[in-house]
């Protein structure tokens, strides 16, 4: 599904990764584990295709992300579902009206929106809080939203940019029990994160990530 | 689908920064409101110089013994002549007729004349002044021709001759200084709605930026800018119209007296909105384009590239 072939990056003359290898098979459920620094979020940023690497090769779904033109990028993404460290939510539009966007975006009929909304809601434990603003919500329910917009055009695979960063460890816990859920659904899930005690308490695959 | 989504954008953009929308929207109506005065003062000059080029101003004295058939022969051959346009017969008695309304105010001349006196004619005018003097010499050269008369040699000094030709400079000066000014204000317009459309641009770049990365695509991110941009190009032409409308309707009455039998403006309501709705509708053609291509210039300025 996702593979990282020898891929480096620079900004200049800063290394920000460097020969970075690994393969995410469909289904399956990853750490990607490294300290603050080492290149989490420049994956994630390769992948999605905002960064073009330095060198390597990057495959998603059987396609070169590399060699992707600007305009090819948008599909790209609608295929990867990110939940991303700063929750990037739309701070003027209620719970419900981020959550719709990304089914625009996708292009999803008007019709399907409040069914697919009220769906995700219920799996991230938001219903209660559809109409309220991102500043109305406590850190835990923001990271819930970026999740269900991530979640919502049901995407192949879901990207959780170090979502338990800022989170007090039961609430943590519980953003990580919901990925694990989604996992078990059929989706293939990646976190970053480093939270050592909670990704060694799961047992799960980890990719460590060296600060260069 | 997610038209009503952009729509929704797009108005909530404009509530939220009203003053820059009430700037975009002021700028856009003056250069519509002067765009409606100028395309109606340009209608109202062509009607001036229409009424006096299709004046009579050939008129070819017949000879007496000119038979009716010879007439109708020289009236087809002078109709039938591309620089020649609306040609007329006038009969001794029709002559006499025109005598009597002229001196209406001393009938005892009209009493003291016969129609025999007074020489059947034809009138004509040119489709262009320039041909006025070929047109005579050939008309001159015919059997039953008499004399004939260009109006710009009848009468005095401002003949008709020299009112078409200074109200011909006079539209001229109108159509050039009119297009002048529209396009310093068509320039200003544009240039306020790409600064205005640029601030909006740049007070959404986070949103902008969110949207790029959970997979919009160009022309979804460009649609709520590009509508509310038409939104104030429409607003922009429909207000500049609607206070010309007002300021035509009311100064119509005065212009019309003034002019006389001169038909500057349709008289009836009816024909009158009618062109107005016309110019209303070229202008918010116009207005959609300014819109689209100025948001389009302001949104071409932000595209995020791969880093």
């Amino acid at each position: 599904m996702v593979e990282f072939k020898k891929v480096s990056k620079s900004f200049g003359g800063i290394v920000a990764l460097q020969d970075v290898s690994f393969k995410v098979g469909e289904g399956e459920f990853v750490f990607l584990v490294g300290a603050t620094g080492s290149g989490k979020t420049t994956i994630l940023r390769l992948l999605i295709g905002e960064y073009r690497p330095t060198s390597g090769e990057i495959t998603f779904d059987g396609q070169r992300v590399d060699e992707l033109k600007s305009k090819e990028l948008p599909a790209l993404r609608r295929k990867i579902g990110v939940v991303f460290q700063d929750f990037k939510l739309l701070s003027e539009r209620t719970v419900e009206e981020n959550v719709e966007m990304a089914l625009a975006v996708a292009g999803i009929e008007a019709s399907e929106w409040d069914r697919r909304v009220a769906e995700v809601l219920e799996v991230v434990g938001l219903s209660e809080r559809a109409e309220l603003f991102p500043s109305q919500l406590s850190g835990g329910e923001l990271q819930r939203v970026a999740l269900a917009r991530a979640l919502v055009t049901n995407p192949k695979v879901i990207f959780a940019d170090e979502p338990t960063g800022n989170l007090d460890w039961e609430t943590a816990e519980k953003i990580i029990e919901l990925l694990v859920k989604i996992n078990k659904q059929g989706k293939t899930v990646i976190v970053s994160s480093h939270h050592k005690v909670l990704i060694d308490k799961l047992g799960m695959r980890m990719i460590k990530i060296k600060k260069k | 689908m997610s038209v009503k989504l952009h729509i929704r954008s797009a108005l909530s953009s404009i509530r939220r920064a009203p003053f820059q929308a009430l700037a975009a929207v002021s700028v856009l109506g003056v250069t519509f409101f002067v765009a409606t005065v100028l395309a109606i003062l340009v209608y109202s000059s062509n009607q001036v110089l229409n009424y006096f080029t299709t004046r009579p101003q050939v008129i070819a004295f017949l000879k007496d013994e000119a038979s009716l058939e010879e007439i109708d022969v020289l009236r087809a051959k002078i109709q039938g002549d591309e620089r020649v346009r609306e040609v007329n017969f006038v009969s001794k008695e029709q002559a006499l007729e025109i005598y009597k309304e002229a001196t209406a105010d001393n009938p005892l001349l009209a009493e003291l004349v016969d129609p025999s006196i007074f020489p059947a004619s034809l009138e004509f005018s040119v489709s262009d002044l320039e041909f006025a003097d070929q047109v005579i010499e050939e008309v001159k050269q015919d059997e039953i021709v008499e004399s004939v008369g260009f109006t710009a040699s009848i009468g005095s000094e401002d003949s008709l001759g020299g009112v078409v030709e200074r109200l011909k400079t006079v539209t001229k000066y109108i159509r050039l200084g009119g297009l002048v000014i529209m396009a310093v204000l068509g320039v200003t317009s544009f240039l306020v709605l790409m600064v205005v459309v640029g601030m909006r641009i740049a007070s959404r770049r986070h949103e902008i930026e969110i949207l790029g990365l959970i997979g919009a695509t160009r022309a979804f991110i460009s649609s709520p800018v590009l509508i509310e941009s038409v939104v104030y190009g429409f607003l922009g032409a429909f207000f500049g119209w609607l206070a010309a409308l007002i300021l035509i309707l009311y100064l119509t009455p005065s212009v019309l007296k003034y002019f006389g039998e001169i038909e500057v403006l349709p008289r009836d309501m009816g024909s009158l909105l009618g062109l107005l709705g016309v110019i209303m509708l070229g202008e918010l053609v116009v207005a959609f384009f300014i819109a689209i291509i100025g948001g389009g210039l302001a949104l071409s300025r932000t595209g995020s590239r791969r880093r």
